[in-house]
């Protein structure tokens, strides 16, 4: 096959993606899974798509390619680019446009033969006219109805097709949606869709949106830049900022976007009720199957960047979590009668769960952690501080200069690294579970080396 | 299906390209920069030979088109169900107004939204987000992205952190939302400065004078970078770099389980930045810029002192 921008599935690049832009640091010869070529062709897409983005770098090891995206900066997250690469064949995108054009009144409704007739009609001042068989019209109109653009109906013995109805659609154009979509397409799950919905901005009302800033950087495709080299984007702003929307968005994870089709099976799944089978590409367990498990609901980590699916596995009789990066497949299977009854047992839960975690090391059922910090006469706001981000946790203040949190959670070593988020201020910590409250202090002494802090006051330096 | 052509770049690209060539004969040169403009880097390599060879008989060889109207699409069902979720979110009451019975009516009534409030959630996030039911919040963030798309300048009247009452007057450039924090700030700037203000914060906004655009500096946010190395054991490596993702960055290896990082962030986020590093304990070691490193110095020597800690303690169970 010769090569293409576009693929077929998004699973083959998805894994290259990830590499790119959360590792960046492997040379060309640790890319084992696939073959040289293999490799060549991705880095290759992944540059068309989001060349402005890419930097290369050498090493000892030998040169490579990565990802750098200041989220912060850059308004539409350039990922999405990667969703709007779908390949295709020749007679899709030939009869899309034909049956979108001939059945574009609101009012029409043609049968196939007479979807037919236009359709050669407008082919035939072609030179060498493409003809198309009426059972490939007929299969298209098809998955236009199951993707919800063409609808039909019987008169009679004849099946009548038409557009959609898209008055609902033009309403909310004409009462100006674009904001809440340049929000949302960030901000909410999925919000890929919300980025189909912003470039129709663009065709439809004829208005630029700018999300195409990351593109055309095939015009640059000969400037390979060293690392640490940027072009300046059309849209970037004086302040560094590209594109010209209304919203930027701060502590911004954009890596969820690679997961969009993963996560929008799950949300199905739980719509519908229903069991799935998981099968993990990598993570803790490494390669897992999991036959049997009901989606109940999904987190996101705002702090980690991580996506999870809190399912219930009933061969393991419990609520666990499966971080949505690691799952490889997700396939829907039967519905669940006790779909309800599962919800409310973890919802149950959630008083106790800090992040996803829904079992601890210590073998008991819930552990306890507590620590006190001290602060001084003008520094109140480290009390506002752990109030603000005690999430199941509760905060006393013990007088006006210590305050204490504790919490009782399934697993406590999911707290530590916020815990060590106030260090210089903690004066007493305790978890119940004895190997953990050993390793946070061991932890913690090796930090002290680390940094040239003697066992006593003097310092090494 | 999420994946699909139906939203692909090369359907956007010549959906533009249709749209001219129904109006007029589109010539070679237009096309190419259409392509260039919409599509992808390596795209004109394959769209227009499709057009001149006439794989895809959309275009006659004169820049006209068989098709007749303006290209557009219904929208599809995912569309439809992401539309009618995002209409449950408590922030699109900044956007849009609730009905009669103060209920925001989805947009396609019939079609399930594809998640539901319960089937998603957020952890990590801070308890004092801003009030998206209040009434007053509403009009100042309408008030705030008028004056963005309008730009005018707002006279704000706000609570400082300390309680005290600030005048701004203030050029809005941009909204700008936290996930982690749950707010929105305006970000712009003031005849002098570059000015942030929390939303949540405003008194009183109105839009300022003749509503001329204020000519102010718009300065650049200073940047700085922090280097490290990670040691990659109880997965750091995975969560460092998952962590810090959001961020410019550059990873590299250095031995078999070392790694160098090299962070740019917004130097007033200095500090955030200090304590994220910190909370990877000793996997994480920074080692340039000085200053950096003396920063976490300072916060360990100081838990050093703050310490009658749980080992030191007297009669402290062990």
């Amino acid at each position: 096959m010769p090569y293409s921008e576009l693929v077929k599935n998004f699973g083959r690049i998805r894994d290259y993606l990830r590499e790119f832009y959360v590792y960046g640091f492997k040379s060309r010869e640790e890319y084992t899974q696939k073959s040289a070529r293999s490799y060549d062709d991705e880095r290759r897409r992944v540059e068309s798509w989001l060349g402005d983005y890419m930097r290369f770098g050498k090493t000892a090891e030998g040169k490579n390619v990565f990802l750098s995206i200041d989220s912060r900066v850059s308004q539409r997250n350039p990922l999405y680019q990667a969703w709007k690469a779908k390949s295709f064949t020749d007679g899709d995108i030939t009869l899309h446009f034909y049956l979108m054009d001939i059945l574009y009144e609101p009012g029409t409704a043609l049968s196939l033969s007479e979807i037919m007739d236009e359709l050669d009609g407008r082919l035939a001042g072609f030179q060498q006219p493409r003809l198309f068989d009426e059972s490939t019209v007929r299969k298209k109109l098809k998955e236009y109805e199951r993707e919800g653009i063409a609808v039909s109906e019987k008169r009679g013995r004849v099946l009548y097709f038409r557009r959609a109805d898209g008055k609902a659609w033009e309403e909310l154009v004409g009462r100006g949606v674009w904001d809440c979509l340049e929000f949302f397409s960030e901000a909410a799950p999925c919000g890929v869709i919300g980025s189909y919905l912003l470039d129709r901005k663009e065709t439809e009302s004829g208005q630029g949106n700018g999300s195409r800033q990351g593109n055309g950087s095939g015009r640059q495709s000969g400037d390979r830049r060293q690392s640490g080299g940027r072009r300046q984007s059309g849209g970037r702003r004086q302040n560094g900022r590209q594109g010209n929307g209304c919203f930027a968005f701060k502590h911004h994870y954009i890596t969820g976007a690679m997961d969009s089709e993963i996560v929008c099976l799950l949300l199905q799944a739980m719509r519908e009720k229903r069991f799935v089978a998981l099968e993990t590409a990598r993570g803790f367990h490494g390669r897992e199957t999991v036959p049997e498990a009901v989606p109940l609901q999904l987190r996101f980590g705002v702090q980690s960047g991580r996506q999870y699916l809190m399912a219930y596995v009933p061969g393991k009789r419990r609520v666990r979590s499966f971080r949505t990066d690691n799952l490889g497949t997700v396939k829907l299977g039967e519905n669940c009668g006790q779909f309800d009854e599962y919800r409310k047992i973890f919802q149950g839960m959630l008083p106790h769960i800090w992040g996803v975690s829904t079992q601890g090391r210590s073998g008991q059922r819930l552990e306890h952690v507590e620590f006190t910090v001290a602060y001084g006469f003008h520094e109140q706001h480290i009390h506002w501080r752990l109030v603000r981000e005690r999430q199941c946790g509760t905060v006393e203040q013990l007088d006006e200069h210590t305050s204490r949190f504790q919490a009782e959670v399934y697993d406590a070593s999911e707290l530590v690294p916020w815990i060590r988020t106030f260090l210089c201020r903690i004066v007493d910590i305790h978890f119940s579970d004895k190997k953990l409250e050993e390793q946070f202090g061991k932890d913690l002494e090796q930090m002290y080396q680390m940094y040239g802090l003697g066992p006593e006051e003097g310092e090494k330096r | 299906m999420i994946f699909s052509e139906l939203y692909s770049a090369y359907y956007q690209t010549v959906a533009a390209i249709l749209r001219k060539a129904v109006r007029r004969p589109l010539d070679r040169g237009e096309l190419r920069r259409m392509v260039e403009e919409h599509a992808f880097g390596e795209s004109l390599l394959q769209i227009e030979p499709a057009f001149r060879e006439g794989r895809w008989p959309l275009l006659r060889a004169d820049g006209t088109t068989p098709i007749r109207h303006s290209p557009t699409m219904p929208l599809t069902t995912l569309e439809k169900q992401w539309l009618n979720a995002i209409w449950a979110d408590p922030r699109m009451q900044l956007f849009w107004p609730a009905g009669e019975c103060g209920e925001l009516e989805i947009p396609f009534p019939g079609i399930p939204p594809l998640f539901s409030p319960e089937d998603v959630s957020y952890f990590g996030q801070y308890a004092d987000g801003d009030d998206y039911g209040s009434a007053v919040y509403r009009r100042h963030f309408t008030q705030v992205l008028d004056a963005v798309k309008g730009r005018y300048p707002l006279r704000i009247a706000m609570a400082s952190g300390r309680k005290q009452l600030l005048h701004i007057l203030m050029q809005p450039e941009y909204l700008e939302y936290s996930e982690k924090d749950d707010k929105f700030r305006v970000i712009g700037f003031g005849p002098r400065y570059r000015e942030t203000v929390n939303v949540g914060r405003i008194i009183r906004c109105e839009r300022c004078g003749d509503g001329e655009e204020l000519r102010g500096r718009r300065e650049v946010h200073p940047m700085g970078s922090v280097t490290f190395t990670v040691t990659d054991e109880r997965n750091a490596l995975e969560r460092v770099l998952m962590h810090f993702a959001h961020f410019e960055k550059q990873a590299e290896r250095v031995d078999g389980k070392t790694y160098q990082v090299t962070v740019r962030y917004h130097k007033d986020d200095e500090t955030e930045m200090v304590i994220r590093l910190l909370s990877f304990g000793p996997l994480v070691k920074v080692t340039a810029p000085q200053h950096f490193e003396e920063l976490i110095r300072e916060r360990l020597r100081s838990q050093r002192h703050s310490q009658v800690f749980f080992q030191d303690k007297p009669g402290r169970e062990r």
